[in-house]
């Protein structure tokens, strides 16, 4: 029995049909981001379990890849694979076990996002590139902002959210991936608050670049027993942030970008862009930084293909802005990864096992003929 | 073997014919250094461009007139270039639109023949302008092609207009204003350099009445009256040939008629402009002795230059690269070598084979030597560009059909670099028809390193696997031609099946390397771009095949079959993922490149399923 799996699990042919299984995925996954963009395709057919065309559920590319995951390490599980003669096969499989291993912890632990910081400013948080969340800031004190954060994962219709530091509770009754706001004409519905008493919050098609989706959230907002009980909207990077007073307590509501806070800071001294001379063509980006940290700066230099590695965080020069005024501001991509040395030492492992396996086979493929 | 042995001995003579100018210490016309395209270059390779841009070649053909000659004669006598049928314009409609005579083999027109419609047409061009450059036809874009070549033309025609001697005096006092002999010919450029001695007279001109000027104030009156004439050619800045000034940061040449714009004249640059007057007049006079002592002091003058040091060794080597043509002579002696096993195959002569094997290698050394001289011209990796990647593909195939014809000795090897080589030749051809093929890098590509290691593995890779596709093609065809002759199959199998390793190993190993630079700029190891995807195909389709042959679901029939059915994934990674045009690599696009993409499928697709269920059918028969 327990063979028997081993047989099943180790087949080269479960191997070769998820093969052909994730080529599917990946050239069904390429060609729809012409359509419905790079980050809903990436979520539909690769970072996902199960996607669906019609009621039919088919694996997604981490059922293949977890599959593929199986079936490599219960090939290592058979008595004839251990001989001197396949040393090459036998190290190349443990590379893939490791990039696999790898894959995986990128895929569950990792996060990206966004420092956005004009010359001369100072920032120490990144924003995440998809991730949002409901940030509700208590501003009564002076002294401090007490913030109350509700993550995307819990945005479903129906959703209560409470939280201790509180007055009220807040109740989900739509989250929308990309949303725009249309005045209303004549008088709005009773109960609704805020900028819906003058807008409807409306879904509209996702954008194929996610970056230019501007989600929205309708929920109720109840418990306060006063007039400030009902309906609120709100939309991502709207410019009037959303106030309400409950209880001599002044809170603001935003819905915003995930946001991390670093224990360090980042200040932008200069942003240069540098052309090939006489042509449209950039040569090169750079960032010249100061890395604050107990309040000590240390200045570094962030260029393209030279990130800043800092704490278990990397920033990269990603993009920039610049205002008709001559303003520059820097774009840093910030990633933390723990799984980042993985495929560095599994593919080592890999060319290696290959390379081995080449040298003992290779005599035999090509023969000089006599 | 000692048939190979003579090629050395047949290469240095054609190398001596070639290189005689490649190490003159002495600078040469051609070889002046001009920034275009955010690089310097030769005025060779300048002239070229240019050739191709206006003519579609890169040289007058129909005057047989090198490019560098042409372009010297528009310098020296404006007027007769003016007149001269350098416009190709391809485009029947166009033609009619300019109100020009539409001519079928020739259809090439003069500046002069297409100014005056152009002026007439200037509203639709305008329109034209102010359509995006997707929305327009292939009518207006032309239409767009052919004004801004001809605004270009004017533009270079004059660029050097202000060296020309075109005025003179004939009083002895107005001469000495200028420095000149009475009645001699001197240029705008010489004039303005003595402009402070000219200063009291011209106030005197410019003071009194018209009835009080002497003789020498009315000479003097009417040549700053000309001067203000040519200066109109003031716009023509195209010719960036002038170093910057000692203290410039930006990196930007100058072009000589911005040197009189008012600026102050370092040193280096007035032994330059100097220079150039003396040898264009020279030039002008048909004086060789004169070119060439003019051409030491434009040495001199660039040696002055302190900033950027000029390579001039390097400049050379272009020029020598743009007229020895390599990549052409590679192409010939390939299809001397496909010629010649094609009689060695119908006569039977092996003597014969080794001549073809040897001619594969003589086109193999020139093609290498093409590469590494545009490496040692750009200082950087062989691969940066889609034009790149095709020649170098070549390159691999070529590689590896020598080593398996030294191997075999029996024509494979010969057959498939031969075809292969020339074929990818001709496609370089295609992107070369585009311009320059020697181009700065864009920001994020601007990294010797990985170019050097990415990007080569993962065009070996790409080399590889068609190369195993091409031997799975030869096996099915060898399986029809000789089904019985096991010890042949099996030894071609072996060879595809050793071919299909190595691709899997650099394929594998590029496109990890690729993530690990990914991860390195971009923070991210794999972000499902259709360029990474493409790359991870022809790796899975490579594992499944290997996998297959492992499992038993593959015969070797089968593992021909599916490494054929490669070189499609290999194309649509290399080619097809561009026709997106999304993603981080979509670098290079050409239409009209999806029709040949369709065909190559199709071709692929029909060779491939046919030799398959013919060689299957024989085998029924056979049993």
């Amino acid at each position: 029995m327990k063979r028997e799996l081993i047989r099943i699990c180790s087949s080269p042919k479960l191997f070769v049909y998820s093969l052909v299984w994730l080529m599917v995925l990946v050239t069904v996954g390429t060609v729809a981001q012409k359509d419905i963009g790079l980050y809903a395709s990436q979520q539909k057919y690769f970072s996902s379990y199960f996607f669906f065309i019609g009621p039919l559920p088919l694996p997604g590319g981490r059922v293949v890849l977890a599959l593929m995951l199986i079936n490599l390490v219960s090939m290592m599980f058979k008595q004839n694979l251990w001989k001197m003669k396949k040393i090459g096969v036998i190290v190349v499989h443990l590379g893939g076990i490791m990039l696999l291993v790898g894959a995986g912890l990128t895929a569950v632990f990792s996060s990206e996002g966004s420092m956005v910081i004009e010359e001369g400013s100072k920032s120490n948080t990144i924003d995440d590139y998809h991730i949002t969340e409901l940030a509700i800031i208590n501003v009564s004190d002076s002294n401090y902002d007490q913030y109350t954060v509700f993550g995307q994962p819990l945005f479903k219709s129906g959703n209560n959210l409470m939280h201790g530091d509180l007055d009220f509770d807040i109740t989900i009754l739509d989250y929308m991936d990309n949303a725009t706001l249309e005045p209303i004409q004549g008088s709005s519905s009773i109960g609704f608050k805020g900028m819906l008493k003058n807008f409807n919050l409306i879904e509209i098609d996702r954008d194929t670049d996610d970056m230019k989706n501007r989600p929205g959230i309708i929920f109720q907002v109840s418990g306060t027993f006063s007039d400030v009980d009902g309906v609120y909207g709100l939309i991502f990077g709207q410019s009037v942030p959303a106030t309400i007073n409950v209880n001599s307590n002044q809170y603001v509501m935003a819905l915003q970008k995930k946001k991390t806070y670093l224990p360090f800071a980042i200040e932008l001294e200069d942003f240069k862009k540098v052309m090939h001379p006489g042509t449209e063509v950039a040569k090169s980006y750079s960032s010249k930084i100061n890395l604050v940290e107990n309040n000590i700066p240390r200045p570094v230099l962030i260029e393209m293909n030279k990130p800043l590695r800092h704490e278990g965080y990397t920033f990269y020069q990603a993009s920039f802005i610049e205002s008709p005024n001559g303003e520059e501001t820097t774009v840093l991509a910030a990633v933390h990864n723990y799984g980042r040395l993985f495929p560095y030492i599994s593919s080592i492992i890999m060319s290696i096992g290959l390379l081995m396996h080449m040298l003992v086979n290779m005599p035999a493929l090509f023969k000089k003929k006599k | 073997m000692r048939y190979v042995l003579k090629y050395p001995l047949f290469m240095l003579l054609l190398f001596s014919s070639l290189s005689n100018d490649l190490f003159a210490k002495e600078l040469l016309i051609t070889d002046i250094p001009i920034q275009e395209g955010g690089r310097i270059k030769p005025l060779d390779t300048y002239a070229r461009n240019q050739s191709l841009a206006f003519y579609g070649k890169r040289k007058i053909k129909h005057e047989k007139l090198e490019s560098i000659d042409w372009l010297l004669n528009l310098f020296t006598h404006p007027e007769k270039g003016l007149d001269q049928q350098v416009f190709n314009i391809r485009n029947p409609e166009v033609v009619n639109a300019l109100e020009l005579e539409w001519t079928n083999n020739f259809h090439r027109y003069s500046y002069n023949e297409i100014f005056p419609g152009v002026e007439k047409q200037l509203t639709l061009i305008r329109n034209i302008f102010e359509k995006k450059e997707e929305d327009r036809d292939v009518f207006e874009s032309q239409m767009i092609e052919v004004y801004q070549n001809v605004m270009k033309f004017r533009e270079i025609v004059s660029s050097l207009s202000c060296l020309l001697p075109l005025f003179t005096v004939q009083s002895p006092e107005a001469a000495q204003y200028l420095h000149i002999e009475p009645g001699q010919l001197t240029s705008y450029a010489h004039i303005m350099s003595h402009r402070e001695s000219l200063f009291g007279i011209s106030q005197g001109v410019l003071t009194k009445p018209e009835s009080e000027w002497s003789n020498t104030e009315r000479e003097i009156a009417l040549l700053l009256y000309n001067l203000q004439q040519a200066s109109s050619d003031e716009f023509a800045k195209s010719l960036k040939i002038i170093p910057p000034s000692e203290n410039d940061s930006t990196g930007l040449w100058i072009s000589p008629w911005e040197l009189f714009d008012g600026r102050t004249i370092e040193p280096h640059q007035d032994k330059i402009i100097k220079a150039l007057e003396s040898y264009l007049v020279a030039r002008f006079e048909g004086d060789e002795k004169s070119q060439g002592s003019a051409l030491k002091a434009y040495k001199a003058g660039l040696l002055s230059y302190s900033g950027d040091r000029i390579d001039f060794s390097v400049l050379s080597k272009e020029r020598w690269l743009n007229k020895a043509k390599l990549f052409t002579n590679s192409l010939v002696f390939y299809i001397i070598g496909f010629i010649l096993l094609g009689i060695s195959w119908m006569i039977k002569p092996d003597l014969l084979r080794k001549i073809a094997f040897g001619s594969l290698g003589v086109g193999f050394i020139l093609h290498t030597y093409g590469i590494y001289l545009r490496m040692v011209i750009m200082s950087r990796p062989p691969i940066s560009t889609l034009y790149e990647t095709v020649i170098f593909v070549g390159f691999v195939i070529v590689l590896v059909s020598l080593v398996i014809e030294y191997l075999r000795q029996d024509g494979l090897g010969v057959f498939i670099g031969s075809i292969s080589g020339a074929m990818l030749h001709y496609v370089g051809f295609g992107y070369a028809a585009d311009g320059d093929t020697l181009e700065m890098l864009v920001a994020v590509l601007n990294s010797n390193f990985w170019l050097a290691t990415h990007v080569t593995t993962i065009i070996l890779g790409y080399g590889t696997s068609l190369m195993a596709g091409l031997i799975g093609h030869l096996y099915l065809i060898e399986k029809i031609r000789v089904p019985k002759d096991s010890v042949r199959l099996k030894s071609i199998y072996n060879n595809m099946f050793g071919v299909t390793l190595i691709a899997l190993f650099f394929t594998l190993f590029g496109t990890i390397l690729g993530g690990i630079w990914a991860d390195q700029s971009w923070g991210r190891f794999w972000g499902w771009d259709p360029k990474e995807n493409g790359a991870l195909l022809i790796v899975l389709w490579q594992l499944m095949m290997v996998h297959m042959r492992l499992s038993g679901l593959a015969k070797p029939d089968k593992f021909a079959l599916g490494m054929v059915l490669n070189n499609i994934v290999v194309i649509m990674a290399w080619f097809g993922v561009n026709l997106l045009s999304i993603g981080l690599h979509s670098y290079g696009f050409a239409s009209g490149i999806a029709v040949n993409i369709i065909l190559f499928t199709v071709f692929e697709l029909v060779t491939g399923f046919g030799t398959y269920y013919w060689a299957r059918s024989r085998k029924k028969l056979a049993v």
